[in-house]
Formats: C-alpha cells, structure tokens, sequence
C-alpha cells in the first residue's frame, strides 16, 4: 500500500478518498469499539458516582477540574486540527489512561470493598482503554500515519505514581481524582469515537 | 506550586520529559502558587468517630493572604448545607464547625463534608467515618464435601450493621499442636462464609473462630471445635430413576447410586426420598430410607406425573457418631402413574365409598379383592360393608386356618346367588 492511498493529510477530502476494503474494515471496526466503550464508560462514570455518596452524584457538583498530571481533557480547539493530529492525541490519551485507572480502582478497592461491579468496572476499563489505543494507532499505521515517537508508558506510570501519592492527603482528594480520572476516560472515548467516526465511508459496511 | 503539566494536545515528538516536572500534580488542599486561587485544608482529615458522639472540625484557607478569608465560607455535609449556627470565624482564614450526636454514615466510603467558598466552589474536603465497633460473631457452622474441603458459615454480630466497613476473618487451627491459619476465599455460599480447599486433617479436632474488625474496633466469636469427619456431606445421588411397577397405578419405583465420591465409605448412608405432584408445590418426604438405593412409593394418584427427588446423608463415616450431613436434592426425575382402568363390560363400578378416604393400603387390598371377584363372580351394587366382612374374613383365615363364611353376597349374571368364599391368597 502507498503512502498516499489512504493518506488522510487533507481532512477535507477525507470523504472522497477510496479506501482499501481492509482499512475500511479496520476503521468501522475500531469506530464500533469505540461506540461501545463510550456507552461502557458512561456507566463506569455513573457508577462511580453512585458509591461516592453525596454530593458527588447531585446535579451542579462541580469540584475543580484540576489536571491530572500525565492527561488532560481534550482541547477545545482539537476538532479543528488534522485528522492524524486528532488520533494521535486519542492513541496518546487511552493509552495513558490505564495506569490512571488502576490507582482509582485500588482506592476504590479500600473505600467501596463492597462494590464488585465498580470494581469489575474500573479493572475492564483499563483493558479496554489499552485495547483501544492499539486500535487507533493500528489505524495509524494503516493510514501510514506514524504515531508520536516512543509510547509514553514511562510517564504514564509516573503520573500514576503520582497520583497515588497524592491521594495520600485524604480520601476525599482520593474521590475527586477518580471522579476526574473517570471523566476523561470519558471524554477521551467519546471523542475518539468521534473522530473515527469521521473517518468512517459514508454507505453499508 | 506551578501549575499541572498540560496532557496530550499540547506534546510535542521530543524525547520524553524529566520525571520530576510529572510529580507536579495539584489536588484539593494542595496551594497553587501565583495562580492567585485560593484552597483550603478541613481538620481533622477522614476522621473515625463513634456514633452519637461530636466532631470538631476547622476549615483553614490558604492562598493570597489579601483574598483569603474565613467570611462567607460554608460547609456541606452529604450534599446538604449545613445551619451557620453550627459554624463560627475562629480567625481571617478560618472556619470552625461544631456537630453534635452524629449519625452513622450513610456511605462505605465515608461522609462528605465539604468546606465551600462564598461562591460555592469546593476549597476542600474531609471523609468522616461513623459506626459502631463490630460485635462478636456467633453461629459458626461448618460442612465439609467428600472430606476433601470445609466451607464455614457465621452470623456477624448486632446483625452486621456498624455502618462502617467491617472485615471478617475465618480462623482455623489444630487444635492441640499447629500454627493459625487463615481462610482466603470468602463468599463462597453467602456474605459471612468461607471456603477452606485443601490441606485439611481427619481424625483430629480443629479449632475455628472468626475475628471481625472495623475502624473502631475488633471482636472475636466463640471457638468452634470439630473433627472434619462429623460435618461430612457429600453430593446428591446420581442416575435417580423413577419407573412404574407394572400396572400398579398407585406405585412408582425409585432407584438411585450411592454418591460415587463416598461409595466405598458409606456403610451407614441414609437417604431420603421427596416427592411432589408435577402442578403442586408440596412436597412429601419419605424418610430414613436407610442403606437401600432404592424405594418404592406407594398411595399415589393413577395417571399423575411426579417428581421425585434423593439426597444422602452419610453419617457414620470412618466411624463417626455425629448426625452428618444432609447433601442438596438430586435433580428432580418425572414419572406418571399409570391411569386407573376403565370399569369392565355390563359392571357397575367398584369404587370405594363417597369420602372415604383413599389410603394406599386400603386401595391395594381393594384391588385385589376386585380382582378376586372379577374371576369368581359378577358384582354389582358392591358396598364397604362387604369388603370389611371379607377383611375381616381374611384375618381369621389367617390366624386360625379356619374358613368363615361371609354374610355378603354378590349376584351372579345369570341372578343367581352364592356366597363368597376368597381363593387361598
């Protein structure tokens, strides 16, 4: 396959490009993974929420939307960039989030021991993050787009590290970061759907 | 403090930073300098109070000293706002709260109370933990499967609720030599069980206790003290058949196989057989069975499906003299009687007498004496009262050997009359 079949250098002739079947496969497949993960997470979010108590799941919470060291939301300019750009942020992002995950649910293994499901939850999130993120960047590849240099699990595991740390100061900071860690999985999941789903040809599969 | 490391949009492809710069993580109570926000720090943090009791708190603004301010700060507790007169200024940056009588918390995870700004954003927050020391457990029992296992089961104390996560722990040891032991795999038959799966001695007591800890406390149960071999179950019986015995209407037959795990120790088994009407929710127990594996049922009702179900207790093992026992119910097996027959050509019907009550014994012994007479004489307009005198007759005839003759009569098809003298049964 040339680099140019498939090239999605121009976002704006992303529709008119013919892809290769497999690719195409690859694309609505990946684009399906992420429709279902974001429905997943949504409930992982919901759930969270549940077993916080008040006022974590009451309407107008807003704890501060601090920056968890590693990740961040996704930009409020990142629709507009390149769709490379966009999934390459996504790959970086789900890729990111495992580490994150797994502190929030060994918190959550000490304050909600009686919640199976959270857990269960948060454990599945963390593989679906990863399997995700190898999805999107499999679509990279495919698209002979190179993804950002060596994977950031280093850092990744740092801020992990990190966080668990911080979460040492009190187990309400400890809720909050799980609120927030449970939010960008969110987001990010939404948003890759998203932007796969831009990717994706118009027509039957 | 500065400010959070941006994430993924704002990276570029260079090598990978420092670690350092990653430990920059702000978190609520953590002062973010020259940001010019304010945070604030709650004392005491995730406190462990009883219930009933008071709490103290303080709530200490940090930040530029010419904003920060203790006036117009509030708190919440669970989500609700808590009356101001519970709170008072103790100085320019702090808040104070006083709660009294507290109640159980309403999470696991704890309570929250949250210090607010005027403006309602959260300075900080504090997780309070309130409940009641865990009582003693009490009601242990055990059972062990096939002597390879022992599942225990117990009741917390004060039924449980200290509104605080409360651990059980199962211990177990030798009784007269060995080192504690503690069980790993809870939950197996309930919340309050667990399961030990191997590495167990027979012939030997066994000391068994549960310790139950919470933020406020710890209690023990009594000692429980058992031999594995006195609390043996075993599986259901396999291969249960339900049949017919011929054309015996009011009869089935049961067969089943002793549980193979323990067939070549279970000398003493006992069984007992359950049965019920396929439409019906009742069940009848035949019990002690004894050693048999098989039984045959009878009184039942012609042309009717049942289900029957066996289980085994197999008490007596390696010489045990304890109860045992019981195993679960094999899976139902389904069989039907065969259907009453139809009254013969020209007869009138034998049938017993309106209400009396159709007990198996009675039934069996009418049939016969129906059959009897079927070969021996046309019968209509038969009552009771001549079946009785022919009981009876037969009881006579069998104590004394000698013949007495009935008083009854049945006419015969061609009108004639003799009277009734039973075949030598």
């Amino acid at each position: 396959m040339s680099r140019r079949e498939g090239s999605l250098e121009d976002p704006q002739a992303d529709s008119t490009i013919s892809l290769l079947p497999h690719l195409e496969a690859k694309i609505r497949q990946t684009h399906s993974l992420a429709r279902l993960l974001t429905k997943y997470a949504e409930q992982l979010f919901q759930e969270y929420v549940q077993h916080q108590g008040d006022p974590f799941g009451l309407p107008g919470f807003s704890p501060p939307r601090l920056p968890v060291a590693g990740l961040s939301a996704p930009a409020p300019g990142h629709a507009g960039l390149p769709a490379p750009e966009r999934l390459r942020l996504d790959a970086a992002a789900l890729i990111a989030l495992p580490p994150l995950l797994e502190v929030v649910r060994r918190h959550q293994a000490e304050l909600n021991p009686r919640a199976p499901r959270l857990l269960r939850r948060l454990e599945d999130a963390a593989r679906q993050a990863r399997a995700l993120g190898a999805a999107v960047e499999a679509v990279l590849a495919a698209l002979g787009t190179e993804t950002r240099g060596p994977r950031p699990e280093p850092a990744a595991a740092a801020a992990a590290a990190a966080a668990a740390a911080a979460t040492g100061a009190g187990v309400f900071p400890a809720k909050v970061l799980g609120l927030r860690v449970c939010g960008l999985y969110r987001e990010w999941v939404s948003r890759t759907e998203g932007d796969l789903g831009q990717l994706v040809p118009s027509g039957p599969a | 403090m500065p400010a959070g490391r941006p994430g993924p949009a704002a990276q570029s492809a260079r090598r990978p930073p420092p670690l350092l710069p990653l430990l920059l993580l702000c978190v609520l109570g953590a002062p973010r300098a020259g940001s010019g926000a304010h945070t604030a720090v709650i004392s005491p943090q995730d406190p462990t109070l009883l219930i009933g009791s008071s709490l103290q708190a303080t709530c200490s603004v940090h930040g530029d000293p010419s904003g920060a301010t203790a006036e117009g700060l509030y708190w919440t507790l669970n989500g609700r706002r808590l009356a101001p007169e519970l709170s008072r200024v103790l100085n320019a940056s702090t808040l104070a709260l006083a709660l009294a009588n507290l109640n159980g918390s309403r999470q696991q995870s704890g309570d929250n109370l949250v210090c607010h700004a005027r403006d309602g954003s959260i300075l900080a927050g504090s997780c309070l933990y309130v409940g009641l020391p865990p009582e003693k457990p009490f009601n242990i029992s055990c059972w062990s499967k096939n002597m390879k296992d022992l599942t225990c089961r117990w009741t917390p104390g004060a039924h449980g609720e200290t509104f605080l996560h409360t651990n059980y722990s199962l211990k177990y040891k030798l009784r007269w030599y060995g080192q504690d032991n503690t069980c790993e795999e809870y939950h197996t038959v309930g919340p309050h069980s667990c399961h030990i799966p191997k590495d167990l001695a027979l012939f030997t007591p066994y000391e068994i206790w549960v310790e139950a800890t919470n933020r406020l406390g710890s209690a023990r149960s009594d000692v429980l003290t058992l031999d594995i071999l006195d609390v043996v179950t075993t599986d259901p019986p396999p291969d249960v058949h339900v049949s017919r015995v011929g054309g015996l209407e009011d009869q089935l037959s049961v067969r089943w196989v002793s549980p193979p795990a323990l067939k070549d120790f279970l000398f003493q088994a006992k069984y007992q057989i359950r049965y019920r009407v396929e439409d019906s929710v009742d069940w009848k127990v035949v019990d002690d069975v004894s050693n048999q594996t098989s039984c045959r049922l009878a009184g039942l009702k012609p042309g009717t499906v049942y289900f029957v179900q066996v289980r085994c207790n197999p008490f007596g093992i390696y010489g045990s003299k304890k109860a045992g026992i019981w195993s679960e119910w094999s899976h139902p097996t389904a069989a039907s009687t065969p259907r009453s027959e139809r009254p013969g050509p020209g007869g009138g019907a034998c049938e017993p007498r309106g209400g009396e009550p159709s007990s198996g014994p009675v039934r069996r012994e009418l049939k016969q004496f129906l059959g009897w007479l079927k070969k021996h004489a046309y019968c209509s307009n038969l009552s009771f009262r001549l079946y009785d005198q022919w009981r009876a007759w037969m009881q006579k005839s069998h104590k004394t050997r000698n013949q007495h003759r009935t008083r009854g009569s049945c006419p015969r098809a061609d009108g004639a009359r003799r009277e009734v003298l039973p075949d030598k049964l």
